[in-house]
């Protein structure tokens, strides 16, 4: 712990993202042209009638231009007392239809999916997405491959600090199935508005506090929120001076669906200018 | 297509897309941030910089530009790339209005993010830093 500690206080510096605490909720601000963020979220979930588990995305976020980011996802889990296996990718894309600020701006996403039925990281909860999916072995869970296509509409406001944002999901399984759909839902705003004059860790400008909602809402044979998952989840940001940023977020399940609780935490460091770096290698 | 694939096309399609901008000119281009103050509503030009004339401001603009802008525009504020150089006259004659419009919206065509995440006390923080550059 004193490790990572140390690595979050001195790591060279990067450059500081302006993206709210949110794990599951998407806001319309997009990664800075040229930047690569890397990121690290693990999530710890509890299994009624089951063994607990601990999933975990690698992020690797790019802003390719100005109204355009595009994220690389490599999913993985370990279930106590089973097996510890990686799970699949993702490739997403997100994209700013509006070239100006609004009350209210829309962000398109689209993203293609290749993970087995035992990922577990759970970054959105669509259909009828349930935690008794999640209770057979590894074995035979990662047996299914699904792949997949997930669009969304996200729609995000600043207001004197706050971020406000909402996601429509929609799913589909390229081989089969109906379409699924799911919701989320956050607003966050730093504990402190103003910038104080000099660089600190623990200022409370540095914290961002929110809370996210995320569920599914059936598919288009059905369209509901009963016999579906829903979770309500605080969330907490620290973004350090060194360009680190570290969140947490423990959730709880809302109805009989839902995982009792999961705790997500995260670690993200971004490398400002990466796109112009690569470049100059092919000049 | 198999799925298999897809790992390598996007790994294939990220190489040329960066093959093909690296072929561009990446001489210091102001002429995008002129034009997105040109493109800043009438009305901003009438907006007091609540922090004008505050010395604790402009060390906390000075800061955030350090966090946020100075990866692009170089710590020195004279531009990198497509970055503008922010002590030109283009940018120092525009209105503290017109500057804090450009960092809340940005010019998402040329490069420049928006910076509406920042709550707007930093906005104006930021823009009364850059107003000492003259």
């Amino acid at each position: 712990m004193l490790c990572v500690a140390g690595v979050c206080v001195c790591a060279p510096r990067g450059t500081r993202a302006q993206e709210p605490p949110y794990f599951v909720t998407y806001s319309h601000h997009l990664e800075e042209p040229g930047n690569l963020e890397i990121e690290l979220n693990p999530d710890y979930g509890t299994q009624r009638g089951g063994n607990d588990y601990l999933a975990s995305t690698m992020e690797f976020e790019y802003g390719v231009k100005g109204w355009w980011t595009s994220e690389f996802y490599l999913d993985g889990q370990s279930t106590f007392s089973d097996s510890t296996i990686f799970t699949g990718f993702r490739w997403e894309n997100r994209f700013r239809p509006l070239m100006r600020e609004h009350w209210i701006n829309p962000l398109l996403y689209l993203e293609y999916e290749n993970v087995d039925e035992a990922d577990k990281t759970m970054i959105e909860v669509t259909g009828f997405d349930n935690q008794a999916d999640y209770l057979p072995r590894n074995a035979v869970l990662r047996r299914e491959t699904d792949r997949e296509a997930e669009m969304k509409l996200v729609l995000s406001s600043d207001f004197k600090g706050w971020n406000v944002s909402e996601n429509f999901i929609t799913e589909k399984n390229l081989g089969h199935d109906p379409w699924e759909f799911g919701y989320a839902a956050g607003a966050s705003r730093p504990l402190r508005l103003e910038a104080t004059a000099n660089e600190c860790n623990f200022c409370l400008e540095n914290f961002l506090a929110g809370v996210e909602f995320y569920g599914g809402l059936g598919t288009s044979w059905r369209l509901t929120t009963a016999g579906t998952s829903h979770y309500g989840a605080p969330v907490l940001g620290w973004q350090l001076p060194s360009g680190v940023t570290l969140r947490i977020s423990p959730g709880f399940g809302l109805n009989g669906n839902s995982h009792p609780f999961i705790l997500r935490w995260g670690v993200s460091y971004e490398f400002e200018g990466f796109g112009w770096r690569l470049r100059k290698l092919f000049q | 297509m198999n799925a298999r694939f897809v790992p390598a096309l996007f790994v294939l399609a990220s190489l040329v897309a960066v093959a093909a901008d690296s072929a561009r000119d990446w001489k210091t281009d102001d002429r995008g941030v002129l034009i997105a103050i040109a493109r800043a509503p009438v009305e901003v030009r009438a907006w007091k910089n609540p922090y004008a004339g505050q010395p604790e401001a402009v060390l906390a603009g000075k800061k955030l530009f350090s966090q946020h802008c100075a990866g692009c525009h170089s710590e020195d504020a004279t531009g990198r790339g497509r970055a503008a150089n922010l002590r030109s006259s283009g940018v120092q004659n525009a209105a503290p209005g017109e500057l804090v419009w450009v960092v809340r919206n940005g010019n998402l065509r040329k490069g420049m993010p928006s910076w509406s995440g920042l709550p707007p006390q930093r906005q104006w923080q930021l823009v009364t830093y850059l107003e000492t550059l003259r």
